[in-house]
């Protein structure tokens, strides 16, 4: 009789009305942890949260519109003007101009721009260029060209970080960034009240807080994705966001080419992604990702000794400098290189990357932004003051383009490497963006009103 | 070189057919056979024969043959293919044979022999398109040709159920649609800042003009619109805090809809049930994504704050407004008196009601929760205070954003967005089982 009871019981609780999952929710506050500095270009977590740039690129990388409603090109991409949206207003409360864009972008980029001149007609924004500039659009995506506000009405420089973005500062004290919801948002209000990020807890802090529903969204590096979802976290890993690689200096005793493209061979690439990644990279000899190309293969990632041997020949380079931009894994792998490099006749020396001399060897990160893969090549090549930019967009002439760029061997392309983020119970929808950034103003809160 | 050459049948003429009447019956039986045999074979050549001329293959096979013998000149080479992109192993034979015949015709011939030139191709793809590389090693040389393909249209299976779900593509967009609306006079959609107007082509629709809406204030995240027919020639258009009406002006001169926005807190209509003479609206959070709860005129019980509604006939005779709460809960509102749904777990905040003809008549398809990958639909039927299931779930392609009737209510829109989040808008239709 119990049975039936319990039974019967256990029927009417299945056909109670519960309730379904909806439409997101909008207020609450999400809390951010993060190690790092969140204003820290690139991609500090803060910077797309308060800025936008002039375009934008959506999750599969296209490039879309954002404080610029429309573009042309003329004078075969020489010349570009981009209208600005109507209707936008920075935190403050002052309009959108074009004055207010073209001196955001002059204090973005003082030298070596993608642009020779950039300057205000009316509400739009011209750039011209010496050379043709088919990627525009896509670089003016990139966080270094986001929009701030640079001078108020009265001409004065405004106190903190100003932009049009989904959220606002509100303050700043003892490690804590509080941003608050922009409610006229041109993109929209986003939907949590607010955001907390709280800076420099070390990780595993971070992962406890998250596990104790102190934090909602949290960092995990690379290298310990493995280690967060061993620990049951629900981890968003991206698509590649970020190049490791090798920029080697072609003047003192690496002006010989051949030198350089030893230094190439010798690199064990696989056991970087394997050992230092943790299998979370992917070993790369190209500057494109495969998903962006499908031609990656054309680069062979493996370790050539012999090669390296043959290409040194017998030539015996002074020991040479390396450093690190970046600290934990990154100076694991400048260590593996070292190696690496000893085996092939090389002596390679840590040294500190903030040091007066350039160093022979510079271990670094590079931006992957955005899914048309001719302004990543461009981007990325510029990043070393070598802008490589193929006459089309067919993949003959883009593998030409990286091939030409290459076989210079000034920069290494060693692993191509994911951002990764971990998120608590409360928060739904959350997805990385084409940065491989939390895009947390479309996230919302499960608990909130 | 022609790979689909023409396939002529004889068929018997009619005149042939009439002067058989005239011959025995064991006569006339066996030009039937013929007949039907003749047929069979036609239709069974024309299928294998469109199936060759359709091979997805042999345009690229051909451009690549053209590029690597463009590099190699005349002469013998070794050719082998390596598949990492999704194309199925079972192709590859198929290709390497469209590979070999296209070389040959520009005079490469493909031999075994080791020390011949080299032909490596790989038939790769990224993360947009198929892309085949042919790697031609001459000596320590070795260049490069490559060709990119389009991907294939994923091909949908049907769900099958107590009633069959189907679903039929009306139109893509990059930009958000909100809703749309088949007119006497076009398609109508509904975007996030403008008002798209599409004729029918013979390959479906295509934009013909597209007028700003010009709001004085940003849209939420996650919006929401409303376009109801307003008359054969006229529409009423409703986003957060502006409301529109058009009106086709068909005269030769214009032959061009006309379109007014203006600021409005208005509430926004309901979708009607046949029995309520006077058009229920309600009440929209124009700063969020969710009606308010007020009704108006009353329905006799205030809801709570909710996101979709529908109206279904109750085996009494009278009607029961269905409302999904913001709350995750589903509700009915039946003779003025609020009561809860079971069942309804795996809704998601999307609902529109389908008069199919099928069982009770009226269905409401539902939005799923959104806990799998992908979205499914499903078409639910109420005869009690329990929502039962009465079809197979029938996956769409991304995240449904928006569901609504259609004017005749015999089929429902959904507006999905996509992984690549490209818009679809797709007719929903049941058929009974």
């Amino acid at each position: 009789m119990y049975r039936r009871f319990a039974i019967s019981c256990f029927v009417a609780l299945l056909t109670l009305p519960t309730a379904a999952r909806t439409r997101p929710h909008y207020g609450g506050t999400l809390r951010v942890e993060i190690e790092g500095d969140p204003w820290q270009p690139p991609n500090g977590i803060a910077r797309r949260l308060v800025f936008d740039g002039l375009t934008t690129l959506d999750t599969t990388g296209a490039v879309q519109s954002a404080l610029a409603s429309g573009w042309e090109s003329d004078n075969a991409n020489h010349r570009w003007q981009f209208r600005l949206r109507p209707g936008v207003y920075f935190h403050d409360g002052s309009p959108l101009t074009s004055t207010a864009v073209v001196q955001s972008l002059n204090l973005d980029c003082p030298a070596n721009c993608p642009w020779a001149t950039v300057h205000a007609v009316g509400s739009t924004v011209v750039f011209t260029g010496d050379s043709p500039m088919p990627n525009l659009p896509a670089l003016l995506a990139g966080d270094e060209f986001l929009i701030a506000l640079t001078a108020t009405a009265d001409g004065k420089t405004p106190s903190g970080n100003i932009g049009t973005g989904p959220f606002q500062v509100t303050s700043f004290n003892n490690g804590l960034l509080a941003l608050g919801a922009n409610e006229t948002c041109w993109q929209g209000r986003p939907l949590a009240d607010a955001i907390e990020i709280r800076v420099h807890p070390a990780v595993h802090d971070q992962w406890l807080d998250l596990s104790v529903g102190r934090a909602d969204v949290v960092e995990v590096p690379v290298e310990m994705v493995r280690q967060a979802q061993q620990q049951r976290l629900t981890v968003l890993v991206s698509q590649p966001a970020f190049l490791l690689a090798l920029e080697v200096t072609d003047s003192g005793a690496l002006v010989n080419p051949m030198l350089r493209a030893a230094i190439a061979a010798s690199i064990d690439r696989s056991a970087l992604a394997n050992v230092i990644f943790q299998k979370q990279g992917e070993a790369t000899a190209s500057l494109l990702p495969r998903s962006l190309t499908g031609f990656a293969f054309l680069f062979p990632v493996d370790r050539d000794l012999n090669k390296a041997h043959e290409l040194r020949g017998g030539l015996n380079a002074p020991t040479l400098t390396l450093s690190v931009d970046g600290d934990g894994a990154l100076r694991l792998a400048a260590q593996r290189i070292a190696l690496n490099l000893k085996e092939a006749g090389f002596n390679a020396q840590e040294v500190d990357a903030g040091g007066a001399q350039r160093a022979d060897l510079m271990l670094r990160t590079i931006p992957l932004e955005g899914g048309e893969a001719a302004a990543v090549l461009e981007s990325v090549s510029r990043s070393v003051g070598a802008p490589a930019i193929p006459p089309d967009s067919s993949p003959t002439s883009l593998y030409r383009a990286e091939r030409d760029f290459l076989d210079r061997h000034t920069l290494i392309p060693l692993v191509d490497l994911p951002r990764a983020y971990a998120s608590g119970a409360r928060v739904r929808d959350l997805a990385l963006d084409a940065h491989g950034l939390p895009d947390l103003a479309s996230a919302s809160l499960e608990d909130a009103p | 070189m022609n790979r689909n050459p023409e396939v002529k049948v004889q068929l018997p003429a009619p005149n042939d057919i009439i002067r058989a009447n005239e011959k025995s019956a064991e006569t006339m039986k066996a030009m039937k056979l013929i007949r039907w045999a003749a047929m069979g074979l036609s239709v069974l050549l024309a299928v294998s024969s469109s199936a060759a001329a359709t091979s997805p293959w042999e345009q690229p096979a051909a451009a690549l043959a053209e590029q690597i013998a463009g590099i190699l000149g005349p002469g013998q080479a070794h050719l082998s293919i390596r598949n990492v992109s999704r194309i199925s192993s079972e192709d590859v034979p198929a290709i390497r044979k469209l590979l070999e015949q296209d070389l040959k015709m520009h005079g490469v011939t493909v031999s075994d022999d080791e020390s011949a030139n080299s032909i490596r191709v790989t038939l790769s793809e990224n993360a947009r398109a198929r892309l085949w590389v042919a790697e031609v090693v001459e000596g320590s040389v070795t260049q490069v040709a490559m060709v990119q393909l389009s991907p294939d249209g994923e091909q949908r299976a049907q769900a099958v159920g107590g009633l069959t779900l189907r679903t039929e593509r009306v139109l893509t967009s990059r930009e958000p649609v909100l809703a749309a609306l088949e007119t006497a006079n076009g398609l109508v959609v509904l975007e996030t800042e403008q008002i798209v107007f599409e004729t029918r082509g013979p390959d479906g629709w295509h934009e013909q003009s597209r007028v700003s809406i010009g709001q004085r204030r940003p849209l939420p995240r996650d919006p929401k619109g409303v376009l109801i027919p307003d008359g054969g020639a006229q529409f009423e258009a409703w986003l957060a805090g502006t409301q529109c009406r058009g009106s086709y002006d068909p005269a030769p001169s214009q032959g061009q809809w006309m379109v007014s926005c203006y600021a409005s807190d208005d509430p926004w209509p309901l979708t009607q049930s046949d029995q309520t003479a006077v058009p229920v609206k309600a009440f929209f959070n124009g700063a969020r994504n969710y009606f308010t709860g007020v009704i108006t005129p009353s329905v006799g019980a205030d809801p709570p704050p909710f996101y979709s509604t529908a109206w279904i006939p109750r085996a009494s005779g009278g009607t029961a407004l269905v409302v999904g709460g913001i709350d995750g809960k589903v509700l009915t509102i039946e003779n003025g008196v609020l009561k809860p749904i079971a069942g309804t777990r795996d809704w998601g905040s999307d609902f529109a009601a389908i008069h199919s003809g099928c069982g009770t008549g009226t269905q409401i398809v539902a939005s799923s929760s959104g806990e799998a990958a992908v979205d499914s639909l499903l078409a639910y039927e109420f005869p009690a205070l329990e929502a039962i299931p009465v079809s197979a779930p029938l996956d769409v392609r991304g995240t449904v954003v928006a569901l609504w009737p259609a004017p005749d209510g015999k089929t429902v829109l959904a507006a999905t967005r996509g992984a690549e989040n490209q818009y679809e808008v797709d007719r929903v239709s049941a058929l009974c089982n």
